[in-house]
């Protein structure tokens, strides 16, 4: 009986105790690099300031809302609120709604985020090259469930990255030629 | 056998529910604020504070943070980092003497504070590389 008790005990400091923080959450793993990769593109010819309104000019074109900056540091923040339903999700849901009698939650809406940063390109010495630059942008997403839980993730497809730089190229050759 | 179980139940949770509302404003924990600080602390030999803000700011864009918002004139810079969990982070930089700059980074996992001191040296050893600089433990 005793022994069954300690289990017990046991078993409710497992669930409390469950979500342990990641041992190696502040170390730079190769996956890091491979992302690093995905989100930065490089720039010439174009001041920072120029640059920076161009990022900034782009992140409108896309709906975003500006939530905080310091150009001194090339540093834009931006979110926007946007539907998250995905009919396949939907049609999932429903199916085992069906089979079990028990709906399950799928996507309502998200709030996606992204920092986007200016720095300037160095040399072997560390000086900043004069008018060349990396723009790296990073989009995170809060999905809210039809339960009202919620999940979040760091965005890594490939096509979102490729996307957005193909946009920033356009408007920082617009803001180049100041149309 | 009942009683033996609301028992047992109450010891277990007893211990985990006993830190009241000024305890967790405060954080007051086992440690001394002067522990605290010295394993959240680094100097680097630099007086460059936009340099040192600016690696801070891509080291956290290098471990998966979005950064939150950064302010020049006060050295601060906060990010956010989504996986499957939460974790927030405030890097401030301050100049310390002429020569050197004072960096202090305090985290939260989830809803609890990040006091595991390798977390710490951990994310000083990043920033060193990006930086390019050797981080001295705190005076």
């Amino acid at each position: 009986m005793t022994k069954g008790i300690t289990i017990f005990v046991v078993m409710i400091f497992l669930v409390v105790g469950c979500l342990a923080q990641p041992p190696h959450a502040f170390l730079v793993t190769p996956e890091m690099l491979t992302q690093r990769q995905l989100e930065t593109r490089r720039y010439d010819g174009i001041k920072e300031a120029d640059l920076l309104s161009a990022c900034a000019n782009l992140l409108q074109d896309l709906g975003f809302q500006l939530e905080n900056s310091e150009s001194r540091l090339g540093v834009l923040t931006v979110s926007k609120q946007r539907d998250a339903k995905d009919a396949g999700e939907i049609v999932a849901s429903f199916v085992v709604a069906m089979l079990s009698g028990k709906p399950i939650p799928y996507s309502k809406d998200q709030t996606i985020r992204a920092a986007l940063v200016v720095r300037p390109v160095n040399d072997s010495n560390g000086n900043a090259l004069p008018d060349n630059h990396y723009v790296r942008v990073t989009f995170q997403r809060l999905v809210r469930r039809t339960d009202n839980t919620i999940y979040v993730e760091t965005l890594r497809d490939p096509k979102i990255y490729e996307g957005f730089y193909e946009k920033l190229s356009k408007s920082v050759f617009i803001e180049d030629q100041k149309i | 056998m009942k009683r033996m179980l609301i028992i047992a139940l109450t010891v277990a949770v007893l211990p985990l529910g006993c830190a009241t509302t000024t305890e967790r404003i405060l954080d007051a924990g086992d440690e001394t604020q002067l522990q605290k600080r010295s394993y959240e602390s680094r100097i680097f030999d630099t007086s460059d504070k936009e340099k040192v803000l600016r690696a801070i700011i891509t080291t956290l864009q290098d471990l998966g943070f979005v950064t939150d918002r950064a302010d020049f004139t006060l050295g601060t810079v906060s990010g956010t980092k989504y996986e499957r969990y939460q974790i927030k982070i405030t890097v401030s930089v301050r100049p310390k003497g002429k020569d050197r700059i004072m960096v202090r980074a305090n985290a939260q996992f989830n809803i609890e504070p990040i006091n595991d001191p390798k977390q710490y040296q951990d994310f000083f050893f990043s920033l060193e590389k990006s930086l390019f600089l050797a981080a001295h433990e705190a005076d």
